[in-house]
């Protein structure tokens, strides 16, 4: 990791809007209206009803998805232009990790990560295995992905995007598919991490412990601020 | 049908990529060109490679439960191959076809499940390399074919899920209840392999220099 606790992210009137589905039709749909951010906090959370543009906001940190207007600059990296750069600063966890998890097991995914980093095959070998050993995967390093457990897939994925050492992690609802102990494995993994973290979630509890949030509603940014007031806006807005 | 990596000792394991590969290409050359000689010396050829192929695969490890499998998944349509040809040209070349296939179909089975698939990338890039003065790309063209190996098993199950789900519907003899989701799935499931893959920089262009 290069820069922990010194990143940021700049959202400069960021918006993203999709053509309407009917070909015949001028009209566009708005996603996310615009929205201009400064991202330096150690833990942010985004909370938000579902639909409501939250993913959208995170796929904009990493390039995932290109602002329709304005701008998003990571560590002076802007998505448009260097969007290899920005990824290779931020990492991305999805909610299902099976989405997530393209090879056949742990092992090989997190070699496929390390892939970019020019290693030789046997460093390559030996830094997953380690990675997994950190874990506590390394029984499951050459089982099918398949046979993971829900809680094991998250932890699998999170090891293979921390396996090249972003800057920033950006979790899109990463404890939703999981059990309350496996929600609390992962957490306690992710509160060890020295990474910026940016996480969307439905779990109230945990973004609370957050330092700063932002609450999404119909696609426009409707609080910005700290948790106890958000989480109180939220709960106004879900009636 | 190609099944993923299983981990072993075995001699067919610790054999390298190159000479699997080569093994593999003689096979197919085997099965598929001995048909241009004499149908009984073809036939002998092919039932020969196909033993030897079993063996090979016995041989890695990998059993026999593994092998039914990979033959169980074409069973129909091997089925229908070999009645036509036995209606067509008689049993001997029906008996030449379907060894031909199931041996290839085998023969592909213990190479990918005898090598990682990291070192099958590092193979197939190494593969390509020369072709890279022509513009190719050798990750992206091994990750490619990773990726299509990977996604076998999984439009695999998407046909075993989309049957269930049209039987428990009771649309199990309605033709666009099994099919259409399979394609939307198989179209979903590409796009979010395809937005892992972006998410993890992988197949973006190099840098110019490595990190």
């Amino acid at each position: 990791m290069r820069n922990a606790g010194n990143n940021c992210i700049v959202l400069d009137r960021a918006a993203v809007t999709v053509e309407a589905a009917d070909p015949r039709s001028q009209e566009t749909k708005t996603i996310l209206a615009p929205v201009s951010l400064t991202l330096t906090e150690q833990r942010i959370a985004i909370i938000g009803a579902n639909g409501s543009g939250k993913s959208t906001l995170l796929r904009l940190l990493n390039g995932l998805v290109l602002p329709s207007s304005g701008t998003v600059q990571v560590n002076g990296n802007s998505t448009q232009r260097d969007v290899s750069a920005v990824r290779r600063s931020v990492g991305f966890v999805f909610t299902d990790p099976l989405s997530q998890l393209v090879m056949p097991t742990p092992q090989e995914d997190i070699e496929l990560s390390l892939r970019r980093q020019k290693l030789s095959k046997a460093e390559r070998r030996h830094k997953a295995t380690a990675i997994l050993a950190d874990y506590g995967l390394a029984h499951l390093a050459e089982s099918s992905i398949y046979e993971l457990s829900g809680g094991e897939r998250q932890l699998t994925a999170l090891a293979t995007v921390l396996a090249v050492a972003p800057d920033i992690l950006v979790l899109d609802e990463p404890s939703t598919l999981l059990d309350l102990r496996n929600t609390r494995l992962l957490m306690e993994r992710l509160d060890a991490l020295p990474q910026q973290i940016i996480m969307s979630t439905h779990n109230l509890d945990l973004a609370a412990r957050f330092d700063r949030i932002l609450v999404i509603d119909c696609g426009q940014l409707v609080f910005d601020g700290e948790p106890d007031r958000g989480i109180a806006r939220y709960r106004e807005l879900a009636g | 049908m190609v099944a993923g990596y299983v981990p072993g000792e075995s001699i067919v394991h610790r054999t390298r990529l190159g000479l699997k590969a080569l093994l593999l290409l003689l096979v197919a050359v085997l099965c598929l060109a001995s048909p241009a000689l004499s149908p009984e010396f073809s036939v002998g050829i092919t039932t020969a490679t196909l033993i030897l192929v079993v063996i090979g695969h016995v041989v890695a490890g990998l059993g026999w439960q593994r092998l039914w499998r990979a033959v169980r998944l074409m069973l129909i349509f091997l089925i229908l191959i070999a009645a036509y040809q036995w209606w067509q040209f008689g049993p001997l070349i029906a008996w030449q076809v379907i060894a031909a296939i199931v041996a290839t179909v085998l023969a592909s089975n213990v190479l990918t499940s005898t090598t990682p698939v990291d070192t099958l990338l590092d193979g197939l890039a190494a593969l390509v390399r020369p072709l890279r003065r022509f513009g190719a790309d050798p990750e992206r063209f091994s990750l490619t074919v990773a990726l299509m190996l990977r996604s076998i098993p999984y439009v695999i199950g998407a046909f075993a899920d989309v049957r269930d789900a049209a039987r428990a519907r009771g649309l199990e003899r309605n033709l666009v209840a099994r099919s259409l989701p399979v394609v939307i799935s198989t179209v979903a499931y590409a796009r979010a392999t395809g937005d892992a893959l972006a998410a993890r920089g992988l197949g973006d262009p190099e840098p110019p220099e490595a990190r």
